[in-house]
């Protein structure tokens, strides 16, 4: 299981390391075209930039963003301040430690029922972007998906599971 | 019966004590926004818990699908690429090789390079590890005291996070709803500043103790030419996003995406040119890098916005600028006050974390010192007006932030270049550090007396 875990967890990362890439595209053929658009415009040929840009940057960032949580869970990136409990027993700071990640596991799970019912609520109201018109439920899918994976890796970290991705 | 003030204080304060108990910020922030507003929903009658559990149908959602933040992954993207694609080290190499002929030139070209490699990435953790690892042997092999050498990196990778694009600018520029280029531009003389003053502290340092640094060795001709040739391209790229940003050629979703674009295309030609440079697993290991910081940042920013609706339904931010406004205390004492709990704060707390835990209680006093919304810089008792306020108190926050990455006991920047180098317990780069550390605080000083020095490029663009 940790293999699959492992591996779902880094392609996670990796498409939103893609959508990151993708949006780097966009962006730059955007403000390409408004370059080209002010140099040929004097002659008369406008370059227009790409419609529906900001919308597309939103939704896209949306996934790529909550598709890294449960990578940094796995690699333990998720910050916190490492002061105190250094000095305390190895036993209570392992006790300590499997009860912040049943909290996180809490909180993903928290976020992941929620998000479903906003994505329930989202497709009853039919909300669309502004320009590009696109529904926005379907990009509440990668976030639900990254909020149960992320579940998923704390629990499996307080069964001792360990990264080496 | 505890009226909300109190309760928002014991909010803050079970806040610090779940941090120091090693629960992740993000996490801490979630379960003190959550808890507190639910203890609040019992005390105040027109706050009702499942209608504000509601809201978290879209919160997170609306919170990471924010353009603006967009901005925060490229920045993170554009230093991790930049690092793969080997253009920190032919930045150290071209610095070293135009100042070698001086003494102490290398750990003085180590902090140039610190300088310019902020200025592709937006954090100073990954500025000193990524020059760090660039630099540090470089510097032991020359001869450097390791005292000199680890101090000077653990110093120089503070200036990541003021040298624009700064993460921890975009951020503070969101959580007071600023410009995030004024603050970009406000930055560009400080962070100048930073270097010329740090050169100056490695230059004095060597002239009192000539055997930290050794005696200048003349770099091999060819070597020379070959590192300065390398040098141009990286300059000409990181000039042109630094420039860019700090003029408003363009905006700085764009700067990102471009930046990322560049760095990569020019690592990927130099790879295929001179088989140094980018490859495929390269870019590989700066996207799970980036996956590391930005999921790390993502939870953090959400983390703030739960807690910042707690805090507000306590009204304590209010209470706390009205008590100020009405306390007749000095506006500068206040501002003082408040760079010393930073400093205190960043000792032990990371430094994005505390913009947002921070800031939002410290900015509506400020306001409220200054003489309130609708101030004008004529009477207002800052001598400036809000606007100009905000980018002067950002540029004093965030120095005063970064001094805690290099001051004990935690100076994180410290610990990743004692990792780095395994042979210097920490108490030497701590102590190699201190002469730098005297140099921030002529540098706060400076800004304290002179806030042109923040406001005179965003005063100058924008005319």
């Amino acid at each position: 299981m940790t293999v699959v875990l492992t591996r779902l967890v880094d392609a996670f990362a990796l498409l939103g390391g893609v959508i990151l890439l993708i949006i780097v595209g966009v962006t730059t053929t955007n403000t390409t075209a408004f370059i080209l658009d002010r140099i040929t415009g004097p002659f008369g040929v406008n370059v227009s930039g790409l419609p529906g840009y900001e919308d597309f940057v939103q939704l896209a960032i949306s996934g790529a963003a909550l598709m890294f949580f449960p990578y940094c869970q796995m690699r333990r990136g998720h910050v916190a301040v490492e002061l105190f409990m250094d000095l305390m027993p190895r036993l209570l700071q392992r006790l300590f430690d499997t009860l912040w990640l049943a909290l996180t596991a809490a909180v993903a799970i928290f976020l992941a029922y929620w998000m479903v019912l906003g994505l329930l609520e989202a497709r009853s109201d039919m909300v669309v972007t502004s320009v590009l018109g696109w529904s926005v439920w379907p990009f509440y899918g990668p976030g639900i998906a990254s909020m149960a994976l992320w579940a998923f890796v704390a629990l499996w970290q307080i069964a001792g599971g360990r990264a080496d991705v | 019966m505890f009226d909300p003030i109190t309760i928002g204080v014991l909010g803050l304060i079970a806040l610090f004590g779940l941090l120091l108990l090693r629960v992740p910020v993000g996490i801490a922030m979630i379960l003190v926004g959550i808890g507190g507003t639910w203890v609040l929903s019992h005390v105040v009658s027109y706050i009702r818990f499942v209608p504000y559990l509601k809201q978290f149908k879209s919160l997170l959602w609306e919170n990471v699908a924010n353009n603006d933040l967009s901005v925060v992954p490229l920045f993170v993207l554009m230093g991790y690429i930049a690092a793969e694609a080997r253009l920190s080290s032919d930045l150290f190499k071209g610095i070293e090789a135009l100042m070698s002929r001086l003494r102490g030139g290398v750990a003085m070209a180590a902090i140039a390079a610190c300088g310019g490699f902020g200025a592709v990435c937006g954090s100073s953790l990954a500025t000193a590890a990524t020059m760090g690892r660039v630099a540090l042997p470089e510097l032991r092999k020359l001869g450097y005291a390791p005292s000199l050498a680890s101090g000077a990196l653990a110093a120089g990778g503070t200036l990541g996070i003021l040298i624009p694009p700064s993460v921890a600018l975009v951020i503070y520029a969101i959580v007071v709803e600023g410009s995030i280029l004024k603050m970009f531009q406000a930055a560009i003389l400080p962070g100048l500043i930073a270097i010329v003053g740090f050169i100056f502290v490695i230059a004095i340092q060597v002239r009192l103790n000539p055997s930290l640094a050794p005696e200048p060795a003349q770099m091999d001709r060819e070597d020379r030419r070959r590192a300065i040739r390398r040098l141009w391209p990286v300059l000409l790229i990181f000039g042109s996003i630094i420039l860019g940003l700090g003029f408003g050629l363009f905006t700085p979703t764009p700067a990102a995406s471009i930046g990322v674009f560049v760095i990569a295309a020019y690592g990927f030609i130099l790879r295929g040119l001179t088989g140094e440079g980018l490859n495929f697993a390269g870019l590989i290991r700066a996207i799970r890098a980036t996956a590391i910081t930005s999921g790390m940042i993502y939870l953090i920013l959400f983390g703030a916005e739960v807690l910042k609706g707690f805090f507000t339904r306590t009204t304590l931010p209010q209470a706390l600028s009205e008590w100020a406004a009405m306390s007749g205390m000095d506006p500068f004492l206040v501002l003082g006050i408040m760079l010393v709990i930073f400093i205190i704060l960043g000792c032990f707390m990371e430094s994005l974390a505390m913009i947002l835990v921070v800031v939002p209680f410290f900015w509506p006093t400020l306001i409220a010192l200054n003489g309130g919304d609708f101030v004008t810089a004529e009477t207002a008792a800052f001598g400036m007006d809000n606007e100009s306020l905000k980018i002067w108190f950002g540029i004093l926050a965030l120095i005063v932030v970064e001094l805690g990455l290099i001051t004990p006991p935690v100076g994180l920047n410290v610990f990743i270049i004692s990792s780095l180098a395994r042979d210097t317990p920490m108490a030497t780069v701590f102590r190699g550090v201190t002469p730098f550390l005297s140099a921030e605080i002529v540098r706060v000083i400076l800004i304290l007396l002179f806030p042109v020095l923040t406001l005179a490029v965003p005063r100058l663009i924008g005319n």
